[in-house]
């Protein structure tokens, strides 16, 4: 049996041009022989995507209903992984959702992270804020340690450093967020800039 | 990888070492299974009978940190026997190239030439080769350097090339064959089994069958990861592996090449991105103080004198006039001062970064989705380290160690002042972008849903917060703040921060009207093109589509295989120009005969170059009219060396050839040289190093990661179905080691030295076996490193609380592979 | 119909467990959400037996041979899909039934009544039940995706192509040409299983390092008391855990496959759970004998 991706080409070139509904106009009508209401994916639109764990970059498909995650299997079109996924990349699914042991019902992952949090110093407890909270008050303590270790000239050169910050990850981001990462650390004097490329 | 995933299917032999990759690496297990099916052979050289080592033809235990000398006795058994690939290495490597006749190697010292005691490195003046002639740079309008008179390129004076004599008789004892065969004579097979604790006839099978790809027409390839880098000398294991893929011709070939396995979905990215201290993206230099003071230095010191990266200042200006947008300008260098400078403080990779929090040097902390608390050397080390900030910034999907640091059941919270923010991040399927895998592949990801609760991108997290700074920089000024207002930051789109905005700036464009280019054989140096990433040129491209990933080469989902070999041309986009198999000029012979007709990627047909795949070479050129002519076969192979040639020999920073030394933590002596480490170890004098003996500590051990887990398992210990398929921490030990020490299977054991120490569940097995070691018994066990206090559903001890914080000089690389421990029952 | 099979290959499992993952992804089973609920199994594998939420898992079995050689070896455990399931004839709600178009053993889990003939008679132990009213748990063969032109989840994900789907006659003829390979590169216990086994099984295994490294029983039989149950089927109540217990007694001892671990008092005349010790059920007398009878 093969089944071909061709209503995800047809429905991005839709995508094009509607910048402000890209995001999720990169789903496409799931491949379904027939509309069997019993079909888990009955309904469905897929999307593609690349597997997260190691760098097989391997493809996978995910399959959404009314906006939230049904499934995620491997992309049979895939010429690298044809369709497999390994145990991690299998359970992807699971990193959103979870089946509950009691009622068997899909809920959601309780491990993952849901809202901003701050520690205080002292605390043993974690404590919730909002977005904006989190951002004026990193912004603040960023601006403070920058302007008291700042190192304009050194050795007769400028310098512009900064060596009061480190900054450290990016090999699980996507290439244009490490851009971002890469463009604001260095540019706030971060020379102490590393990743998982070592560990 | 210089070749990627599908391509494993081309190759003879197979030869696992330094990496685990049906477990790490399981897509690797497709392609492994089509070439056995075609009749290949499988090697796995590892410390333990792995589920690698279950599915290979042959396997060979080795004692973890021998890498060099296992490699070494292959050196000396293919030249020995006769299997080298010589028209291979005498035509596309150095191996004919003259080496300065003060070189030398001291046995009884353990020393290169040019070692400097007082400054504790080499004077590398020793290692380069002899010069027949020098040649000036070529500014004439069909020189290498023409584009170095154009209008606005900054001045500076291109670099001369030293032309080196040559044998290519390669009999002259200074040659650098003759010097590597010399160096070798020692790794004879005795040596190199009492090193590795390995068995002489099983040695002798796997070099039999490896170095039977030095037929030109055979393709071997070695499968290596973290195995293999993870030590003291972790680049030199690397180089060594090389080595032998040169000597019997297998780079450049399709079913061979170098293929760091790499374990984070996009380390590749990162690394191209130059996520790391010393790196500009693209693999070009960051600009420190001493080296590199102005632009002019850094285009002189740069700036190669023959081959490809004479053009080199082309990607760099376009990078910065990219980063600066309209700011940089020929008058200002580009904008090349606001870069901050690395000063005479170089230590800033990862163990240092702790130091330097421990001594309050650093004060704020930003993490982006990585988990140091628990992944980095001597971790408990780091964890103090970190309760000494002002402040961190985590960014990441579940409560990792490193954010919940404060809670480690050894510090207590009360006395820990850092104020940590912890930020939730959206997941790989809830939103878009680029990820490059090992093989080079950029794939873009779909977003399928949006973000969990309250997560954001981190592209998202970065607008805002870069936002908000530049904000308070506007209304308050502050330490000079010109690097910050100059700074280009113009990657909406509708009003909203977008992936594919950034990805057209990665691309490359012309500055005046924005035309995405095909190629980074477009940029200039002179500001009219910008381009963060010239290795990415092409990926995003389709300028009658700018707004669509489906419709540029990225997003290609052409599922053809010209060529019978899996490339898959038009899936994806391999950087660089969508090459598959980088070196591919080295696959056929000086006349531009294929090694092998069946696995054909480029040949000269007498007038132009047949291509299954985009040429690494000159292919042809293109004159000022537009006429293309081919350039016929020559011996220029590797033209991003300025000898356009491999090197064998090459003066680096720590080693001109692989040379053995002992883990810095080792359970014997080492017999090869005078000298136990090697002498360019890194940060091996810090005090919370805390070096172990092999008489306290005797069992060697190594650690690693099991398929059913991913690295400090943040993700992995939060879903149920793997948890389930692997509950609990362990140790896997000898059946005679337990026996030694009265452990049974399922026993709880404590396994510490000096900097740590963690209760696990033992293991009993067969697969680990006590290896015979200069004439004694070493035992060796092994500990995969998931687990921590951190998670909702399996949590354990910290493993890398027990390996020894020191690094690899050329790229910090911590030795978590082999290091002392004792064990005993709890 | 349509005469499929699953064909596993021991000799190119790299035993990633991405089928046990993909079993329980696809098919919406749940794994413990408990802290620490797993423990250590002292092996690689885990779970170590199928269960009411695990309905296909990865053993190991380990040893070093005569040789000096280490003999690790993979196996897949799951429901075989008889050709002729005993399951599904003493299935006495319709819940187990041969799917026509593949030959696969489907669950329709709505009827199921609970009674657990199925796991009493099943040679291999495969069917567990789940919940408080039990239910049965035993692999469908994904008849659902099969339906939609798609191969079972397990089998789509499988990397090394260790488990492959498709006529059965044809796995068959590669487990074969397997097997001969395997024999000449000297794995000489190597072994096709599924061919006749109990007339056959829709699931054909290549065993590299023969059935007992496998935990595949060699002989395996359906006893005879099954006969019994097809035609008591009607039946329900006391008559079946009569019934029940005797099979306990005759299958405690499957290599690999481990069935309910059931016991049957003969003097107390208890059925007992031996994982918990909990008496199930007490058996009247009479009618044990008359069955006996």
């Amino acid at each position: 049996m093969q089944t071909t991706r061709r209503g995800f080409i047809k429905a991005t070139g839709l995508a094009f041009g509607t910048s402000l509904a890209y995001g999720l106009a990169t789903q496409s009508e799931a491949f379904a022989l027939d509309a069997s209401p019993d079909w888990k994916l009955v309904n469905t639109e897929e999307c593609t995507n690349i597997c997260c764990y190691c760098a097989g970059g391997c493809g996978s498909l995910c399959s959404v209903r009314d906006g939230e995650l049904i499934s995620v299997e491997g992309d049979p079109d895939h010429p690298i992984s044809q369709g497999g996924l390994c145990a991690k990349g299998a359970s992807m699914f699971q990193l959103r959702n979870v089946v509950d042991e009691k009622t068997r019902k899909v809920i959601p992952n309780p491990g993952r992270l849901t809202r901003p949090m701050v520690r205080r110093p002292g605390a043993s407890d974690w404590e919730e804020i909002s977005w904006d909270e989190a951002v004026t008050s990193i912004a603040r303590k960023v601006k403070d340690t920058r302007d008291a270790t700042f190192v304009e000239v050194d050795q007769g050169v400028v310098a512009n450093r900064c060596d009061g910050m480190a900054s450290l990850g990016g090999s699980q981001q996507n290439c244009e967020e490490d851009y971002a990462i890469v463009k604001t650390m260095r540019t706030l004097g971060i020379v102490a800039l590393d990743n998982q490329a070592r560990v | 990888m210089t070749n990627h995933w599908c391509d494993l299917q081309n190759a003879d032999v197979f030869l696992t070492c330094g990496s685990n990759n049906v477990e790490n690496h399981p897509i690797s297990s497709k392609w492994v299974q089509k070439a056995l099916d075609k009749g290949a052979t499988w090697i796995v050289v590892d410390p333990r009978y792995t589920r690698s080592a279950a599915c290979a033809d042959i396997y060979c235990p080795i004692r973890a940190g021998t890498d060099i000398a296992f490699y070494g006795g292959m050196f000396n058994y293919i030249v020995k026997n006769g299997l080298m690939q010589k028209e291979y290495v005498a035509n596309y490597t150095n191996a004919s190239y003259l080496i300065d006749p003060d070189f030398s190697f001291d046995v009884n010292t353990g020393l290169f030439s040019g070692w400097d005691e007082g400054k504790k490195a080499y004077a590398t003046t020793t290692w380069g080769y002899q010069t027949a002639e020098v040649v000036g740079p070529d500014t004439s309008a069909t020189g290498a350097f023409s584009w170095t008179t154009a209008d606005g390129v900054p001045e500076f004076t291109p670099p001369s090339n030293k032309v080196a004599k040559k044998d290519p008789t390669l009999e002259d004892p200074q040659c650098v064959f003759q010097v590597f065969k010399r160096h070798y004579e020692r790794y004879d097979l005795d040596t190199v089994c009492s090193i590795c604790g390995m068995d002489r006839e099983t040695l002798e099978l796997v070099y039999k069958t490896y170095c039977a790809t030095g037929s030109p027409e055979k393709s071997g390839t070695i499968m290596y990861a973290l195995g293999q880098t993870q030590h003291h000398y972790g680049t030199q294991n690397t180089r060594a592996l090389t080595l032998v893929q040169l000597l019997l011709g297998n780079v450049g070939v399709a079913g061979g090449g170098v293929n760091a396995l790499r374990g984070e979905p996009n380390v590749q990215g990162a690394t191209d991105l130059a996520m790391l201290v010393y790196d500009f993206p693209g693999y070009m230099k960051w600009p420190t103080v001493q080296k590199y003071p102005s632009l002019r230095t850094w285009m002189e010191t740069e700036t190669a004198s023959d081959g490809y990266y004479t053009n080199k200042p082309k990607f760099f200006i376009s990078a910065l006039k990219e980063w600066f947008g309209e700011n940089a300008t020929s008058e200002n260098d580009f904008g090349y001062d606001w870069l901050p400078k690395i000063g005479s403080n170089t230590d800033l990779s990862i163990i240092p970064t702790f130091e330097h929090m421990d001594t309050g040097l650093i004060k704020g902390y930003w993490l982006w989705g990585q988990n140091p608390a628990h992944s980095a050397p001597n971790a408990k080390f780091a964890r103090q380290a970190m309760s000494k900030l002002d402040w961190m910034v985590c960014v990441d999907i579940t409560e990792t160690e490193t954010a919940s640091f404060w809670k480690a059941p050894d510090l207590d919270p009360a006395a820990i002042g850092t104020e940590v923010y912890l930020l939730p991040a959206a997941l790989i399927y809830e939103k878009f972008g680029t990820v490059v895998n090992s093989g080079r592949w950029l794939q873009w990801r779909n977003k399928a849903v949006e973000p969990f609760g309250q997560c954001k991108t981190d592209l998202e997290i970065c607008d805002l917060l870069w936002k908000e700074i530049v904000g308070l920089y506007k209304a308050e000024g502050g330490a000079n703040p010109d690097p910050i207002l100059n700074m280009k930051w113009d990657y909406h789109i509708d009003g909203k921060i977008d992936a594919r905005s950034v990805a057209m700036a990665l691309n490359g464009y012309t500055t005046a009207d924005k035309k995405l280019l095909g190629t980074f054989g477009d940029l200039k140096a002179d500001g009219s093109t910008s381009c963060a990433l010239w290795i990415y040129a092409g990926f995003y491209a389709n300028n009658d589509a700018p707004l669509d990933p489906a419709q540029q080469r990225i997003g290609g989902r052409g599922t053809e295989d010209k060529g019978g070999l899996g490339l898959y041309q038009d899936w994806a986009y391999a950087w660089p120009l969508n090459r598959r198999i980088v070196y591919n000029r080295a696959s056929a012979d000086t006349e531009g005969r294929p090694w092998n007709a069946n696995r054909m990627l480029v040949a000269w047909d007498g007038e132009k170059w047949d291509t299954n795949d985009v040429p690494d070479f000159v292919a042809s050129t293109k004159a000022g009219d537009g006429t293309v002519t081919p350039v016929p076969p020559n011996n220029k192979a590797y033209f991003m060396n300025w000898e356009q040639n491999a090197r064998l020999m090459v003066p680096s920073l720590d080693m001109p050839l692989p040379e053995h030394y002992e883990p810095f933590e080792s359970p014997t002596e080492n017999i090869l040289n005078g000298r136990q480490n090697s002498p360019c170890i890194k940060f091996a004098e810090h005090k919370s190093v805390q070096r172990g003996s092999k008489e306290d500590y005797p069992i060697a051990v190594t650690t690693y990661t099991l398929v059913e887990h991913w690295q400090s398992g943040s993700q992995t210990r939060n879903t149920p179905v793997l948890v389930e398929a692997m509950p609990a921490q362990f140790v896997e030990i000898s059946e005679e080691l337990a026996e030694e020490r009265g452990i049974k299977n399922g026993d709880r054991v404590r396994v510490f030295n000096n900097r740590g120490s963690a209760v696990l569940n033992a293991f009993v097995t067969c697969r680990l076996r006590p290896l015979a070691v200069n004439g004694k018994t070493v035992h060796q066990i092994g500990i995969p490193h998931h687990w921590g206090w951190a998670g909702s559903l399996s949590t354990g001890d910290l493993v890398n609380d027990l390996a020894p914080n020191v690094g690899d000089p050329n790229c910090f690389v911590p030795e978590y592979k082999a290091f002392l421990v004792d064990i005993e029952k709890v | 119909m349509t005469d499929s099979a699953i064909l596993y290959d021991s000799s190119r499992c790299s035993a990633c467990k991405g089928c046990q993952s993909a079993c329980k992804c696809w098919n919406g089973l749940p794994s413990p959400l408990g802290k620490e609920a797993g423990g250590c199994t002292g092996s690689y594998q885990s779970p170590l037996e199928l269960n009411g939420d695990t309905r296909l898992l990865i053993s190991f079995n380990e040893k070093r041979n005569e040789k000096g050689g280490i003999e690790w070896a993979f196996a897949r455990r799951s429901c075989m899909h008889c050709v002729n399931p005993a399951c599904a004839a003493v299935c006495p709600s319709g819940t187990l039934h041969v799917d026509e178009a593949s030959g696969m053993v489907a669950v329709s889990d709505e009827k199921c009544i609970g009674c657990q003939y199925c796991a009493s008679a099943c040679p291999f132990g495969v069917p567990h039940h789940y919940g408080p009213e039990p239910t049965v748990n035993k692999c469908t063969g994904c008849v659902d995706r099969i339906e939609q032109g798609r191969v079972p989840a397990c089998v789509k994900t499988c990397q090394p192509g260790a488990l492959n789907f498709g006529d059965r006659a044809e796995m068959l003829a590669i487990a074969h040409e397997r097997v001969a390979l395997l024999k000449s590169k000297g794995f000489d216990k190597a072994v096709v299983y599924g061919e006749d086994e109990l007339d056959g099984l829709h699931v054909v295994s290549v065993a590299k390092y023969g059935l007992d490294a496998a935990g595949l029983p060699e002989n395996p039989q359906v006893n005879d008391i099954v006969d019994w149950l097809g035609i008591m089927k009607p039946l329900t109540g006391i008559g079946a855990g009569a019934i029940l217990a005797g099979l306990g007694l005759s299958f405690l001892t499957g290599v690999g496959y481990k069935r309910h671990t059931l016991h049957y008092d003969e003097v107390a005349h208890d059925v007992v759970d031996m994982d918990t010790g909990e008496v199930l059920q007490h058996i009247d007398v009479d009618i044990d004998v008359e069955r006996k009878a």
